[in-house]
């Protein structure tokens, strides 16, 4: 190992002839996973074998450098290795293969109050735990009534922290690390402490650390803190880096992939009801499937062999989306003009038919429906093979996403069908930055002095 | 290793912190605190003295006081062990969450083990005085005897400490070899009462050499030069025995360290 890597305690930051504070050079990380929970002599002895155990790569040659003075993020979903990554700096682990170069000295806020003793008094915690962080005694007693005032535990510092709530634990343990001082700051999820008030005394005081120009090295999952704070990030994966450089957009990569993962994993948690629902469907051959049933089917959607039902007299044969001049558009984005097209085309005679849509989002919400009966349009009577063009104007009032259209031809009963397609045609509205949420109900914001 | 040496010096206030810290919750919400110390040596040297001297009758001269002289040391090492084994991973949160030189976590078990056995020596001095035994004539051995016998015990704390966060049932084997270790040193009895073909195995025992030491400066009041027991021979066995198990238990815990947070 590098003498460098081993300064841990220097007291300023060495000079390795460039900038870079925390150098990670294809760095991989291998765990071992033991099949029995806790290997024992008495077993190694007795079957004479070494315990079996898988391996598991966390982190699979990853490579980037972080610059004194930078406030850098992680993200990445769970598992994905950014604590191994931070633990690896820390030097509690080390690396498989590759190497870990830290310039100065360093600190790793990985969980707060760790260490602390139940029976002792914050006092002497504030003590321990300081010196367990590299602090030295006469630091703390020059620190200490600061640490305390940050604390906002004056009147319990002599009590024994094991009757402390788990807040002003939190809170003794952030003050006091956040009074160490080093060249670089490690913190892992640990800037949800407390109530409102004392967060933003928290990210306050990150500020100040920025301020004074040390570097930070901040895993996250809140990706406003992220984007706020940091002035580059990763997106880690599998122990794999994603995306590297501008948070605001390793940021929004990472959002991209979590929504897809949540839609994802929104069908995988319909697909085994809606299995279920369907299969009774088919079974029973009814063709016409009443009202109340179509409620609950229309809620399950996407597999193809289930997507449609009804009796067939009148189908969907197309679903478009248009804009004005009846060009069709792969997307839409907020304020435009459009349409929805059907083509629909009777196999029976059919008459009074009504002609609706259903919008869902990705989760299922019904954003919007609407039909020529609640609309109170009059249909005619349709024969055979003849074919009808129904469109939906409208203008896009929704956020950014994607969104799914629904189409159906009822009975004039409104409870059967003659045909219902699920999510027959997908819609994306282009992020708008303005909004979150479904509906953009576009808020005129001003501002005033009222004294 | 000087290189290490030089590191753990640079954490000595964490050393001096976690050693006050296992000091002061070890008595922690108890009035007579730092006496508690005592109670035990002083509760075991009782009910030996009452089985040896009343009971069995082994005619050895002011009992409890050649049983302490040898006891005391004893324990330093056997608390030191027992306590150090399991000390990794009773403080798992630390060694998973926070870097610094993990042996800090066995040695500040086997300093505070010192402070008490240092306690306990001053506790017999006072009581010795009373009794009238010369005990300051040959005092200057002590601190060479307490500075011999504390690197045995730093290489065991380290070795246990270290092996256990791989195999958990060791902390209980411990237990089993201390008492034996116990009975395998002249504390009870007196080395000239092992027959003639054992005392071999015994004397290899570097503790026996060493409780030899403290019981000749207390007990015998008398500093054999040349030709008593422990002579030089056999000092210097206890010594290059005693080294062995440093350097093993020093060794064996740098090359496993690395991994223990992920072990436990």
């Amino acid at each position: 190992m590098s003498e460098r890597v081993n300064n841990y305690r220097g007291s300023g930051i060495k000079n390795s002839g460039d900038n870079i504070a925390v150098d990670i050079k294809s760095v991989s990380k291998m765990y071992r996973i033991y099949h029995e929970k806790i290997p024992s002599l008495k077993n190694t002895i007795l079957t004479r074998k070494r315990t079996t155990y898988e391996e598991f790569l966390a982190l699979d040659n990853v490579s980037f450098a972080v610059n004194n003075g930078q406030t850098f993020g992680i993200i990445g979903p769970n598992g994905s290795g950014k604590s191994t990554l931070l633990k690896l700096m820390a030097k509690i682990f080390l690396p498989t293969c590759g190497e870990v170069i830290v310039n100065g000295s360093l600190s790793a806020l990985l969980e707060l109050g760790a260490g602390f003793h139940p029976d002792l008094t914050g006092r002497e915690n504030i003590y321990i735990n300081s010196a367990i962080l590299g602090m030295r005694k006469r630091e703390v007693d020059k620190r200490f009534d600061q640490i305390v005032r940050f604390s906002e535990l004056e009147k319990f510092i002599d009590t024994p922290v094991k009757n402390y709530s788990s807040g002003m634990y939190m809170r003794l343990g952030f003050s006091i690390a956040i009074n160490v001082n080093p060249d670089i700051l490690l913190v892992d999820e640990v800037l949800a402490v407390g109530d409102q008030s004392f967060q933003a005394k928290c990210y306050k005081a990150i500020y100040d650390i920025m301020k004074r120009g040390k570097t930070i090295i901040i895993v996250s999952h809140d990706l406003e803190t992220i984007s706020d704070l940091c002035s580059r990030a990763a997106f880690l994966k599998e122990g794999k880096i994603v995306d590297l450089g501008n948070p605001i957009r390793v940021v929004s990569q990472y959002r991209a992939y979590v929504e897809e993962l949540e839609k994802k994993r929104a069908e995988d948690q319909q697909r085994e009801e809606r299995k279920k629902i369907f299969k009774t469907v088919i079974e029973s051959n009814i063709k016409v499937v009443d009202g109340e049933d179509i409620e609950k089917l229309s809620r399950l959607d996407s597999e193809q062999a289930i997507k449609r039902f009804g009796s067939g007299d009148a189908m969907v044969t197309d679903i478009r989306l248009l804009d004005e001049n009846e060009n069709k558009l792969d997307y839409c984005k907020y304020g435009d003009e459009v349409k929805i097209a059907l083509d629909i085309k009777f196999n029976r005679k059919v008459e009074g038919p009504i002609f609706g849509i259903r919008i869902t989002d990705i989760k299922d919400n019904i954003v919007y429906g609407t039909n020529t009966r609640t609309n109170n349009l009059k249909t005619e009577v349709y024969d055979k093979d003849e074919s009808l063009r129904v469109e939906f104007a409208f203008k896009v009032t929704i956020i950014g996403g994607n969104y799914y259209v629904t189409p159906a031809v009822g009975y004039k009963d409104s409870k059967t069908y003659c045909d219902w397609v699920n999510n027959m045609l997908t819609i994306n509205v282009l992020k708008n930055e303005k909004a979150e949420g479904i509906a953009n109900l576009n808020s005129k914001i001003t501002i005033e002095k009222i004294s | 290793m000087i290189a290490n040496i030089r590191k753990l010096f640079s954490y000595r206030e964490l050393i001096v912190s976690l050693t006050k810290k296992e000091l002061k919750v070890k008595y922690r919400g108890s009035v007579l605190g730092f006496l508690w110390s005592l109670l035990n040596p002083i509760l075991t040297m009782l009910v030996y003295s009452f089985v040896f001297s009343i009971v069995l009758r082994a005619g050895i001269k002011e009992f409890a006081i050649f049983l302490i002289c040898a006891l005391l040391p004893f324990n330093f090492l056997s608390n030191s062990v027992n306590y150090g084994a399991g000390s990794i991973i009773a403080n798992s949160n630390l060694v998973n969450k926070i870097y610094f030189p993990r042996e800090i976590i066995p040695l500040s078990i086997v300093f505070a083990n010192f402070f008490n056995f240092l306690f306990e020596l001053v506790a017999l001095f006072i009581v010795l005085t009373v009794l009238g035994y010369k005990f300051y004539l040959f005092l200057y051995v002590l601190p060479v005897a307490i500075f011999i016998q504390f690197f045995l015990v730093v290489g065991m704390t380290l070795l246990v400490s270290a092996i256990n966060v791989y195999f958990r049932d060791l902390q209980h084997l411990i237990t089993i070899i201390m008492m034996v270790w116990f009975f395998g040193t002249p504390i009870i009895y007196p080395l000239e009462m092992v027959p003639e073909r054992f005392q071999f195995i015994i004397k290899i025992n570097p503790m026996t050499i060493y409780t030899a030491y403290y019981r000749n400066i207390f007990y015998y009041v008398k500093y054999p030069e040349g030709a008593g027991f422990p002579g030089i021979p056999e000092t210097l066995i206890a010594l290059g025995i005693t080294l062995l198990v440093f350097f093993v238990g020093y060794f064996v815990f740098k090359k496993l360290e690395p991994r223990f947070a992920e072990e436990i």
